[in-house]
């Protein structure tokens, strides 16, 4: 079966192109996989079905939307909220009109005259400030013949934006671990965090809880892995909480090798978010596939972790104390960090590998490209059968047998 | 309480697990418990049939019989799970193995085209529906445990069924290898025979019948191994327990068989197992040099694990009445004490 597949590779420097550059091999032994051309918007001849990989950056994903409305086919839903996205394939193509239309669509006449405010420039661009409020995800889910995402609550945001369609949710596949030495900065216990530094990924509140547990052990080590976001300041926060001069080791961007040696020498991973746009982390997969223990903020996919992997740290006034209480107990309790380190390499075995990932996509594909036939035909013989009997579609016993079908999807 | 035991039947066709689930209903028949067998023919083919017979199974109403309710269903293999009752739980022999494991094998039974694909994951899905709505979900071994965990991500219990009942004895070891398994592909009966073209000194005995029969039947001719291969057929159970008791050691290796009762009966009757590596379920009690000897899927290998059971007889027996140990603990007791449990 010929699939087409849209994605991002690298050496673009996505997430979604670390994804691919996983999946898309895997994928390739179960089916017959057609890499689409970056900025190709046209499916390949003679395939069964596309896979569009969407996120909410215009510049990578722009030309798979544009595929996607050409011809639906699987969506695998990155991000939720995709209004950076919306607004990049609209106003950033001079489409005014494009934005209104998608704001009052989802949102209503209330959205259509806060596009206005925007377009405007009498309220800040809503991507920025307000992107969860207003996902625009039926931008993209329209044109979806089934969805792919990573989680529950990915699938209930979809659901919440009016998707009707099939939903499979389909875990991240996890890395092979490279054969790496760990790399270690100085420190007892060393504390990483790997990704973009900015208030969104919650290093402030990383920072503070830190610095209140590094006064009680002056020995561990804050490791601060990732490009610091425009107008984050950060030296002057490590400044005021005095972990300019020690505590705090800093590498913006890494390379995917070093990542992993840096990650292997951590003896704990945070990775904290608010907003959420119903993403998963490459980076916690990782993580996990390393054994570490994990600090996780507790939403969206991240809630979903088991709680012997990962200490939740909720997103409420009470999350510093709480980042705290967990970096302390973690800090100075090995036994823990063993344990959940076990249970989180266990999770990665077992609900990321990438064989099983590979094989739900598999399976995900075939239904999407065989399943209504399939549909039709069980229909047609139950339905023959039925009539064959007397029973027509208005009887009490059609209903029956209609309900039957339906709880074990056989239906439509 | 009123249990029935749920299984499809394919007419004119008797296995395992039929023995089995007939077994099961009499062993809860002698424990006090009303039990009764209850079955509805499956046909798999051809097309989306495989569906449409599964579904026969929903439409079923096993709340209650004659008035009275019935407490619990204990289905067994695909597709009889799809049943509705309350007090739902499966004892998993077989997952309908066409649409998992032997897919693109020649046993397998769907093509490339869009359709069967999108036919074997609808097979997938039923099973994961169905599996997902039973109180409890119990696998013969581990390796249909794994195969369950893997293809829905069901935690089974691991329960293993005792073999029939026979008169086993152990009457020493003789000269012939035996077999005993229905005559298809998948058991891979061709190999014996092959190792036995390979060593002129192994008599083997194939008990069971099959769609293979003739095929194999013709092996053994253009082999020459007229005298040193004999066909029994379907054979009585003295009959049987006689074969088991003479024999040297008994073959098994199917390919990634789900469980199967062989190598149990082979060692009620202290008779080493011979198998391959990749015969699955079987390994789970088959330890190579320690209840019978496993060798890779080829015939010269398991000529000379043939060759080495005959001049180390000492050894067979060993092996033999370890595997009795393994199998004696497998019983009708625990086994019903635990699917009522």
């Amino acid at each position: 079966m010929k699939v087409a597949y849209f994605s991002p590779f690298p050496p673009e420097r996505t997430g979604v192109a670390d994804y691919s550059a996983l999946l898309a091999p895997a994928l390739a032994r179960r089916v017959e996989l057609v890499i689409a051309r970056r900025g190709r918007t046209r499916a390949p001849r003679g395939v069964a079905v596309s896979l569009y990989h969407v996120g909410n950056d215009p510049d990578a994903h722009g030309w798979i939307v544009d595929a996607l409305r050409r011809r639906p086919g699987i969506v695998v839903l990155h991000d939720v909220v995709l209004h950076h996205l919306v607004a990049g394939l609209t106003v950033g193509r001079s489409d005014g009109h494009g934005y209104l239309d998608a704001m009052e669509r989802d949102h209503g006449v209330v959205g259509r005259l806060l596009a206005h405010g925007v377009l405007d420039k009498r309220i800040p661009p809503l991507w920025e400030s307000r992107a969860e409020e207003f996902p625009l995800a039926s931008f993209v889910l329209e044109h979806a013949a089934a969805l792919v995402v990573h989680s529950e609550s990915a699938a209930r945001l979809a659901r919440a934006a009016g998707y009707e369609g099939r939903v499979h949710v389909i875990p991240h596949p996890a890395w092979p671990v490279p054969d790496v030495a760990p790399e270690r900065p100085a420190g007892e216990v060393v504390v990483g965090c790997f990704g973009v530094v900015n208030a969104s990924k919650r290093i402030p509140e990383l920072l503070r809880a830190f610095a209140s547990v590094r006064e009680r052990r002056p020995r561990a080590a804050l490791l601060l892995v990732g490009p610091t976001s425009p107008g984050f300041d950060l030296d002057r926060r490590l400044q005021r909480l005095g972990l300019a001069s020690e505590g705090v080791v800093r590498e913006s961007w890494v390379d995917e090798r070093r990542l992993w040696g840096l990650m292997a020498g951590a003896d704990v991973c945070v990775n904290l978010r608010n907003p959420t746009m119903g993403e998963t982390s490459g980076s916690v997969v990782r993580a996990l596939s390393l054994g570490k223990p994990i600090v996780v903020s507790d939403l969206g996919w991240f809630a979903e972790l088991p709680a012997d992997v990962a200490l939740k740290v909720p997103v409420d006034g009470s999350e510093t104390a709480v980042l705290e209480a967990a970096l302390e107990l973690l800090v100075t309790r090995p036994e823990v960090r063993g344990a959940m380190g076990r249970a989180a390499h266990e999770l990665a075995a077992r609900a990321h590998d990438l064989e099983r990932v590979a094989d739900l996509y598999a399976a995900a594909l075939e239904e999407a490209a065989g399943g209504e036939r399939v549909a039709d035909e069980v229909l047609r013989e139950v339905s023959e059968a039925a009539a064959g009997v007397g029973i027509s579609g208005d009887d009490a016993e059609a209903a029956e047998i209609a309900r039957r079908l339906a709880e074990v999807e056989l239906g439509r | 309480m009123r249990i029935a035991v749920v299984r499809p039947q394919v007419p004119f066709a008797r296995g395992g697990a039929e023995i089995m689930s007939d077994r099961l209903v009499e062993e809860l028949r002698a424990r006090g418990h009303e039990a009764d067998l209850v079955t509805v023919p499956f046909k798999w083919y051809p097309g989306a049939r495989v569906l449409t017979q599964a579904f026969l199974w929903r439409l079923l109403d096993l709340d209650e019989a004659d008035g009275r309710p019935i407490d619990l269903v204990v289905a067994t293999k695909f597709p009889s799970y799809l049943v509705r009752h309350a007090n739902k739980r499966v004892w998993v022999l077989h997952q309908f193995r066409q649409a998992y494991e032997l897919d693109r094998t020649e046993l397998g039974q769907f093509g490339e085209s869009a359709e069967d694909r999108a036919l074997r994951r609808k097979v997938q899905q039923l099973d994961g529906v169905a599996l997902r709505e039973a109180a409890r979900v119990f696998a013969t071994s581990q390796n249909v445990a794994e195969r369950l965990r893997r293809s829905t991500g069901l935690d089974a219990e691991v329960l293993p069924h005792p073999p029939q009942e026979l008169p086993y004895r152990c009457e020493g070891y003789g000269d012939f290898v035996l077999s005993v398994n229905r005559l298809d592909r998948a058991k891979r009966i061709d190999l014996l025979l092959e190792a036995a073209a390979l060593d002129s000194a192994l008599e083997v005995v194939v008990v069971g019948d099959g769609p293979d029969r003739g095929r194999l039947e013709e092996l053994a001719r253009s082999r020459s191994l007229d005298g040193r291969a004999r066909f029994a057929g379907r054979v009585s159970e003295e009959e049987l327990a006689d074969l088991y008791g003479r024999c040297l050691a008994v073959y098994y290796a199917p390919v990634d068989e789900d469980f199967g009762m062989v190598p149990f009966e082979a060692f009620l009757s202290e008779k080493p197992v011979l198998t391959t590596t990749d015969a699955g379920g079987p390994l789970e009690v088959v330890s190579d040099g320690r209840t019978g000897l496993v060798v890779p899927p080829e015939a010269r290998e398991l000529a000379r694990a043939a060759e080495w059971l005959r001049s180390h007889r000492e050894e067979a027996a060993a092996y033999g009445r370890a595997g009795r140990t393994i199998a004696e603990g497998v019983t009708w007791e625990r086994v019903v004490e635990r699917l009522l449990s």
